[in-house]
């Protein structure tokens, strides 16, 4: 039986990164419903303020400072969480999924001899067993997951699956653990963070975006696409394939990998809707997806749809709104 | 410069429309092509290139059976040298951890400096066999990763990570590197190119040649038990614009107009 829950904080730049929350969220409910222990693990360069936003929400903070958390160095984490967790001999490792999560996760469930399920959207605790739900096959199929040995199991969480707002109120207590670590034998360094191009469409502040994905096929007309959103008076964007395909430059495309936007109108064309892309999607837009696959993913999340062939709907619509703009 | 890259072959389901097997444990799968998994070839690709550029040995292997044949040729036509099929009947149903402990064991016992694998698989869409590989190895591991430099028992490159954020990272070889979709263009693979490498003889190696035994792998050495797989509620979703393309095009202007969405 799994005593101790350790959530992961993420923290950037010295920053806690949203995700933490929810991780936080999730790693309350299952200590109640466990009955376990719940602590957070900070590492970062120098935390003392960080680690108090945390001690108000959980009843322990265990803080690793060392300036090789300044990043997240995967191998200086995984060393460093294996020699704090690892003695506990049964735990439960719950941290948000995120592109620093994903480097980490994998490593430190083989080195804390644990299961692993990335990317959960849902947890719960039936008859004392755990149940993580994630997806599976391109984002269409769900998955419910048990542990064959549930007293080590690691858990990242699918971004804005798991709700809360930081109240501040548990006076928690917060630990200064010795770094565990020496810097000059770490066989990978962080060097520096390095912003992408920018480029000389601004997709971030567009209210009409005119998105594109891997569903415009394989030798799309570009051009049909552009002359929609500027008809519409809107910006063409773009999902993770297309910029891939190099059809359009990285700073077109709007996921959590990308840009984050925040328009008033999404037309979503030929894009399934895999959770990175919607992730990059902020302030409920009218959304609306065209895709020739009635299943896509994005008909779930959209407002409206249409299932057809882009080739014949994306020209009559561009026609209809000339034509009602007069 | 030995490279190894590890290949998934995997159901087509982008596109597809999907259906769950009886018993629930799985999608019908008779019906689906297989391919290489998309970040796979991104790999096959980079570990070419950088062949190319500071020589070597590129093998593939794929834990897969019988039928992946088709894909571990065409990785042999874009450019690796060898390729092995690795399958006993005793792995059906593994998990990751069956995968990258299974990968282990064939890596361990060979000459590399660098392992590439995709940082995603499009099936599973959990990211990790790469990092578990890696831990089995103990060689340092980095997920999302394009501009990879090979110099001099190091590699530098950029990892991706959230906003258009990137960071530079160095690591020492031998590493294992999981790269990102876009880091490069795989290249087109000619029919002549396919024939070329037709009589290249792929190995199949079992759990024996391995040195595993049935308890590691497939049902019985994954940590993960499947209760359920389902497709998701259809819930609230879309309201759908049916009729022929010109139809629905003009009701969405309409609606577009409606709702103030045209300025």
């Amino acid at each position: 039986m799994i005593k101790n829950i350790y959530v992961i904080a993420e923290q950037r730049k010295g920053s806690l990164r949203d995700i933490t929350w929810e991780a936080v969220a999730a790693g309350k409910k299952l200590a109640t419903d466990l009955g376990a222990e719940l602590t957070c693990v900070l590492l970062c360069g120098k935390g003392g303020l960080i680690a108090e936003q945390l001690a108000g929400e959980v009843p322990k903070v265990l803080l690793v400072e060392n300036p090789v958390f300044e990043s997240t160095n995967s191998e200086a984490v995984i060393s460093t969480l294996k020699e704090l967790i690892k003695p506990q001999g049964s735990y439960l490792v719950v941290m948000g999924a995120s592109n620093s999560t994903l480097d980490f996760a994998p490593g430190l469930s083989v080195a804390l001899d644990a299961a692993l399920a990335t990317d959960c959207f849902s947890l719960e605790v039936k008859d004392g067993r755990l149940l993580a739900s994630r997806q599976i096959y391109s984002y269409k199929i769900n998955s419910v997951v048990s542990f064959k040995n549930s007293d080590r199991v690691v858990l990242t969480l699918r971004a804005g699956s798991f709700q809360f707002s930081p109240a501040g109120e548990a006076k928690g207590t917060i630990t200064n653990e010795p770094c565990p670590i020496d810097e000059s034998k770490l066989r990978k360094r962080f060097i520096k963070y390095v912003e992408a191009e920018k480029g000389d469409v601004d997709v971030a502040s567009a209210d009409i975006i005119v998105s594109i994905g891997r569903g415009i096929g394989d030798e799309p007309d570009l051009e049909m696409f552009q002359s929609l959103a500027d008809t519409m008076g809107g910006v063409l964007a773009c999902s993770r394939p297309i910029v891939d395909k190099n059809l359009l430059p990285k700073y077109h495309q709007v996921g959590t990998s990308g840009i984050e936007v925040k328009p008033k109108v999404y037309l979503a064309l030929g894009i399934s809707g895999a959770f990175q892309h919607l992730g990059g999607i902020k302030g409920s837009p009218l959304l609306i997806a065209v895709n020739k696959d009635a299943r896509a993913p994005i008909f779930r999340v959209a407002n409206y749809g249409i299932v057809g062939d882009l080739n014949e709907v994306v020209p009559a619509l561009e026609e209809k709104i000339k034509s009602l703009k007069g | 410069m030995n490279i190894i890259v590890c290949m998934k072959w995997i159901p087509d389901t982008s596109e597809a429309d999907l259906t769950v097997a009886a018993g629930a444990k799985d999608i019908k799968k008779d019906d689906l092509d297989h391919d290489i998994n998309d970040w796979d070839r991104f790999a096959v690709e980079e570990a070419v290139q950088i062949k190319e550029k500071v020589g070597g040995k590129v093998t593939v292997v794929c834990v897969a059976p019988e039928d992946s044949e088709e894909t571990l040729r065409e990785c042999l036509a874009r450019g690796a040298d060898e390729a092995f099929q690795v399958w006993s009947d005793e792995m059906e149903g593994g998990d990751g951890y069956c995968a990258a402990s299974i990968l282990a064991k064939f890596i361990k016992n060979r000459d590399f400096d660098l392992v590439l694998t995709g940082t995603l698989a499009e099936d599973d869409g959990a990211g990790q066999v790469g990092g578990m590989l890696a831990a089995m190895l103990d060689i340092p591991s980095s997920t999302l990763v394009s501009k990879i430099e090979i110099h001099d028992k190091k590699a530098s490159f950029l990892r991706e990570l959230e906003g258009g954020l990137y960071e530079s990272v160095e690591t020492d070889i031998p590493c294992l590197i999981s790269v990102a979709t876009g880091l490069n263009e795989p290249r087109f693979v000619s029919i002549r190119a396919v024939r070329k490498v037709a009589s290249i003889d792929i190995p199949n190696m079992g759990i024996e040649e391995l040195g595993m035994d049935a308890g590691q792998v497939g049902q019985a050495g994954a940590r993960l038990v499947i209760e359920e797989v389902s497709l998701p509620p259809e819930g609230e979703g879309a309201e759908i614009i049916a009729g022929k393309p010109e139809e629905s095009a003009a009701r969405l202007a309409e609606i577009l107009k409606e709702k103030g969405a045209l300025g």
